[in-house]
């Protein structure tokens, strides 16, 4: 299952004319902005612009998130394709740097890297916005990093999605949007002692990213009586506690709920099938 | 007795039972009272949000004596929030430290829902109360966001 965690060269991108629309259905998908918003020192900037440089509080320090808007300078205006596909699939950075995973590389590395380059595509349409890069604040980043290298072998799984023959269109679809751009694993899943998903235990509930406090299972939601039936799902991850689902809005997931609401319906419906289909 | 009375009499009455409990959870420890407040808004909920969803019909006087009995068991809420209630006391508490570190915040957050509440409470007939309803509902989901506790 695991292949070696080496980046990916220009030469071996398809040849791929990039759909905007796409790229933006599946940069909500992603939950980009949800990190990558801009930092409260930018009062001026539109807070629906990934910007980055808002603090994200991690157990292992704290993380300013790059700007993701085609600043070439500050931000990612002057990467190439391959630049951003390793980054965003390989945790890899432009200098050869191992990303620390609170970008959610393990999960995007599942996703077609069509859909990766239509994300670039919508990010290079963005207006471009000056927000200079902040260091982490961690201890000792050189050993941080080094482990991370290491820790990919074990904790970066590059497999990419394979839908099931044996299942919907639509099932296909929302375990795709789940399990690569959505990364629900990466806090619904809990982890080994080496710090990588337990795919045995998929989607049975982890610990919170934060560092206190747990993420609830999204297995027999049905079964537990959580949630009605698929449609029930679809529409709380559409609603929101907006709508009166109890538990969707604290511990962060009011975040994720509104990005998944910018989905289409046929969307996050797909979802609701597919995470209704997670038995207990 | 016209209908009209009736259902007065009914809204009267279930006010009558919300304040009485109201009063009685106010009267005990101010967690309860809270979480007393906040199952009232559930039930609120439930008998407005299937008629949002058009799986029930528009029913004013139902709508009104939610609100009635949200309102009477909400009463008293600013006095519920004392340094003694916090997470990690006695009594279990769902609301997070950020209810006392960012006061002026959840302040908002309240204020937000009071006008949510108002102008539901102003709609008179089904297509004012649908345009009125978002508003409260977003007060309902922003103030969790930021000041309750993640489920386990």
């Amino acid at each position: 299952m695991l292949s070696a965690p080496r980046p990916i060269g220009a030469a071996a991108l398809p040849q791929h004319t990039p759909d905007i629309a796409n790229g933006e259905l599946l940069y909500h998908a992603a939950g980009c902005l949800s990190c990558h918003k801009p930092s409260p020192d930018l009062a001026n900037v539109d807070a629906n612009l990934p910007a980055g440089g808002a603090p994200l509080k991690t157990p292992v320090g704290i993380f300013y998130p790059k700007n993701l808007t085609p600043d070439r300078e500050t931000g990612i205006g002057a990467w190439t394709d391959a630049e951003f596909v390793n980054a965003v699939q390989r945790g890899i950075s432009p200098s050869g740097e191992h990303l620390v995973p609170a970008l959610p590389y393990t999960s995007y590395a599942h996703m077609k890297v069509e859909d990766v380059l239509d994300i670039r595509a919508y990010l290079a349409s963005l207006p471009a916005v000056r927000s200079p890069d902040r260091a982490a604040e961690i201890p000792a980043p050189f050993l941080l990093r080094r482990g991370i290298g290491l820790w990919k072998w074990v904790g970066l799984d590059t497999t990419p999605f394979s839908p099931d023959p044996a299942q919907s269109e639509s099932w296909n679809r929302g375990a795709y949007l789940v399990n690569g751009p959505g990364h629900c694993a990466e806090c619904h899943t809990p982890r080994t002692a080496l710090m990588a998903l337990n795919t045995a235990k998929a989607f049975a509930g982890g610990p919170h990213p934060e560092g206190t406090g747990k993420v609830p299972s999204l297995r027999g939601l049905i079964d537990r009586g959580r949630y009605t039936d698929a449609a029930d799902i679809a529409s709380a991850l559409q609603y929101g506690e907006a709508m009166g689902y109890e538990k969707i809005a604290s511990g962060g997931m009011g975040q994720v709920q509104r990005n998944i609401s910018q989905l289409p319906e046929a969307d996050i419906r797909a979802i609701g099938e597919y995470l209704a289909s997670l038995t207990p | 007795m016209t209908i009209k009375t009736v259902m007065g009499v009914f809204a009267a009455g279930a006010l009558a039972l919300g304040l009485a409990s109201a009063a009685m959870a106010a009267a005990g420890n101010p967690i309860e009272a809270r979480q007393h407040c906040m199952k009232a808004n559930v039930k609120m909920m439930k008998v407005m949000v299937p008629v949002l969803k058009g799986q029930a019909a528009y029913d004013k006087a139902a709508i009104d004596a939610a609100i009635a009995n949200a309102e009477a068991a909400c009463a008293g809420w600013n006095e519920w929030w004392g340094e003694d209630t916090k997470p990690g006391g006695a009594v279990e508490t769902e609301a997070l430290e950020t209810v006392w570190t960012d006061k002026a915040g959840f302040e908002a957050a309240g204020g937000a829902y009071m006008k949510g509440m108002e102008a539901v409470k102003a709609s008179a007939d089904e297509a004012s109360f649908k345009a009125a309803f978002p508003e409260l509902g977003k007060a309902c989901q922003s103030c969790h966001e930021k000041f309750r506790k993640a489920e386990d």
